[in-house]
């Protein structure tokens, strides 16, 4: 009896700590789509995924315009456009030794492009200065884009405490802490 | 021609070359049509980039895939099926979804050398003459262009001049003409090589003047031939008035691209060597009613000048697959081409002269009609290096001088007998270095040589008017140097500065060739702010 109660306390427990919950609210303040994403968590890493998201220039426009990815993923650029491009960056993060050009390459191919450093990317056409797209590398695997009304939902976050950034082109990153169980709640209100 | 009219004249000469400027243009219309920057098309607006020309190339709009680059779809006027119909129906076509209007300004402020009021010294002392400021703020030109395409490869353009100066309604009809890209594929010819445009346009120059850059034109583009005044007749018999920058009322047939490969163009256009449209016309029937806008004749002979342009590009990229393709492809990005370009111009037309005089019989009163034939022949070379270009031109000029001939003891000619010919030559050089996207200095060397400049200049003030706008050239040869740089405050807005080194010029007193102060340049400094949207 005294066994089976120890038992299944330690599969209450284990269920317990195990349980995902979710993040959600709204990012307001600022106008269109914006990244939320959980921060760095002190000793944890997390595998690079293998899903390689494609952005790509059709129109003389980037698409999508913002990408949400795991710190460690390759993003595939591709060029769907009768016309020359050229892909680059400034910096990542705001740190500019690690900007890049990834150059030019013709109608239909793809380049990848491996972000192994956290921060917005924001990606450039040095041919077309009016097109702009990001790629947001978050550090965690726990990210989301808002949709147009600034509501967004991060799904599987385990119970625990975190920092949750928001991040939107041209405003000032905000963050804040959040407690994860079950389901929290984290609005965010930017400015830029 | 008293001083006082020379001095105005060299006033308006100054202004005529700054608003000149002139005519250059961006396109807005296209930035919303297709939702991209200036740049996309143009290194220091207006000059185009490789993109650009091949874009003007295709008929305003992109080389390839066009219709998925437009952010504003055209309005249809016909379904496309209706094409299966054709000739029962209407061929189907579309007009761009947003009016295609731009709209340009543009101001300047100059600064005159103290030379300026040289030509005063020819008037007696105490005479009130005519004053040029040291400095002047001055409006330039407000002006609306639009063009893009009507489908079918049928291209468009329209610009007008609103105002010039500051005043209202003293512009005028830049270029307006219809495109038809790339007939010759109705004939099995091979792609882009015959194109067939109708109105009034810019001949097929090697370097625009109608959308140049710089502040001032080019000289060289500006010279007419007139010939020195013969003293056995009280006026000079060449008078052509025809300047290669005028527009152009005819029809053009073209080939080729201007961003690599042959390029070729042969227009015949209305002749126009008096400088203005006739106007003794009262009896004479216009095709055109008021409720088309127009009565005019814009002739003033029966004979069309005939133009042609013959150019290769070379690019020279190491890459033999990129040298076809309408950017090369360098490290960091789509760029301009390394390329030489070599062509070739020439003109041909018949300078009409009429005068009254006499039949052989040396009594029955008659007009004599003189027609003297010219030419306009050079070449031309553009080379270009990632931010260095370097281009120029040459251009010789002749005219047949036919002078009346008066037989002893009438007081009128019976006919012509050939004279020396009225010839000129000259060009220019001009080296444009881009040190930031933003950022453009240019050097220009014009050269313009023309003997009987030179020759009207010592009468000048006496009788006759100057015959160069450089009033009193003080040799044959008149060399300007002009440095600038100019800034892209955004792509649409423009700041530019040019200092312009004039050719010497020397004032006589009236009548005679004594010199009434030593040889002396005008020198100009203008800066301009010009924005498009």
């Amino acid at each position: 009896m005294k066994r089976s109660l120890v038992l299944a306390v330690l599969v209450m427990t284990a269920f317990v700590t195990s349980q995902a919950g979710t993040i959600s609210g709204k990012v307001s303040g600022v106008a269109g789509e914006s990244a939320v994403y959980v921060d760095t968590i002190q000793g944890k890493t997390f595998p690079a995924p293998s899903q390689q998201p494609v952005i790509d220039q059709k129109g003389l426009m980037f698409a999508p315009h913002i990408v949400v990815v795991q710190q460690g993923t390759t993003v595939e650029f591709l060029n769907s456009d009768s016309v020359a491009h050229n892909v680059f960056w400034i910096s990542i993060g705001g740190n500019k030794k690690l900007g890049h050009n990834l150059g030019t390459w013709p109608k239909g191919e793809k380049r990848p492009f491996k972000f192994d450093n956290p921060g917005a990317v924001p990606l450039l056409c040095n041919v077309h200065p009016e097109m702009s797209g990001y790629v947001v590398v978050a550090p965690t695997p726990y990210s989301a884009l808002t949709d147009k009304s600034g509501e967004y939902k991060i799904e599987n976050v385990p119970d625990g405490s975190y920092t949750v950034t928001a991040w939107h082109e041209g405003a000032k990153n905000q963050s804040k802490p959040v407690t994860v169980a079950g389901d929290s709640k984290a609005d965010f209100t930017l400015s830029k | 021609m008293d001083t006082r009219h020379r001095v105005s004249l060299l006033f308006a000469f100054i202004l005529t070359v700054v608003l000149l400027t002139g005519s250059s243009y961006a396109i807005p219309a296209f930035s919303r049509q297709y939702g991209t920057s200036c740049s996309t098309c143009h290194v220091d607006f207006p000059k185009l980039n490789d993109f650009g020309k091949a874009f003007k190339d295709a008929g305003f709009k992109f080389p390839k895939d066009d219709e998925t680059f437009i952010k504003v779809p055209p309005v249809m006027l016909g379904a496309p099926a209706q094409k299966e119909l054709w000739p029962h129906t209407i061929f189907p076509g579309v007009i761009p979804g947003l009016p295609p209007i731009s709209l340009r300004f543009n101001q300047f402020f100059q600064v005159t050398s103290n030379n300026r009021n040289n030509f005063n010294a020819q008037l007696p002392a105490g005479t009130v003459g005519s004053f040029i400021p040291r400095t002047d703020f001055q409006p330039g030109l407000f002006s609306i262009f639009t063009g893009g395409n009507f489908g079918s490869d049928i291209a468009f353009w329209v610009d007008d001049d609103i105002s010039v100066s500051g005043a209202n309604a003293n512009g005028g009809l830049g270029d307006a003409y219809l495109r038809f890209v790339n007939v010759g594929r109705f004939l099995k010819m091979p792609t882009d090589s015959l194109t067939l445009k109708v109105g009034q346009f810019e001949l097929d120059l090697p370097f625009t003047q109608a959308r140049g850059y710089d502040i001032s034109p080019y000289d060289i583009y500006t010279q007419a031939n007139i010939g020195a005044v013969n003293p056995a007749y009280p006026q000079q018999f060449v008078s052509n008035s025809f300047t290669l920058a005028g527009p152009g009322r005819g029809v053009e047939l073209s080939g080729g691209h201007h961003y690599g490969g042959y390029r070729y163009a042969i227009a015949i256009v209305d002749q126009n060597t008096s400088g203005s449209p006739p106007t003794n016309y009262p009896n004479v029937p216009s095709g055109t009613g008021g409720n088309s806008g127009g009565v005019g004749f814009f002739s003033d002979s029966n004979f069309k000048d005939l133009y042609g342009r013959l150019a290769y590009r070379f690019n020279l990229e190491r890459d033999p697959a990129s040298r076809h393709e309408v950017q090369a492809a360098g490290a960091t990005g789509p760029r301009d081409h390394t390329y030489l370009t070599l062509g070739t111009y020439y003109l041909y037309g018949r300078s009409v002269q009429r005068t009254s005089g006499f039949l052989p019989n040396g009594t029955t009163a008659t007009v004599l009609t003189a027609r003297e034939p010219f030419y306009r022949l050079g070449g031309d070379f553009d080379f270009n290096y990632r931010s260095l270009d370097i281009y120029g031109l040459y251009m010789y000029g002749h005219d047949n001088d036919v002078l009346p001939f008066i037989p002893a003891g009438l007081t009128g000619p019976t006919g012509f007998i050939s004279g020396n010919p009225a010839t000129f030559s000259g060009g220019f050089i001009q080296a444009d270095y881009l040190v930031y996207p933003w950022m453009m200095t240019i050097l220009r060397w014009d050269r313009v040589g023309s003997t009987a400049d030179q020759l009207n200049g010592f009468l000048a003030g006496s009788s006759g008017a100057p015959s160069t706008p450089f009033f009193s050239p003080f040799s044959s040869v008149r060399n300007r140097f002009t440095p600038g740089v100019q800034f892209l405050i955004h792509a649409n807005i423009k700041a530019s500065f040019e200092y312009q080194v004039r050719p010497k010029q020397v004032v006589y007193a009236p009548g005679t060739t004594v010199q009434l102060v030593s040889p002396f340049r005008t020198n100009t400094a203008t800066a301009a702010l010009e924005f498009v949207y």
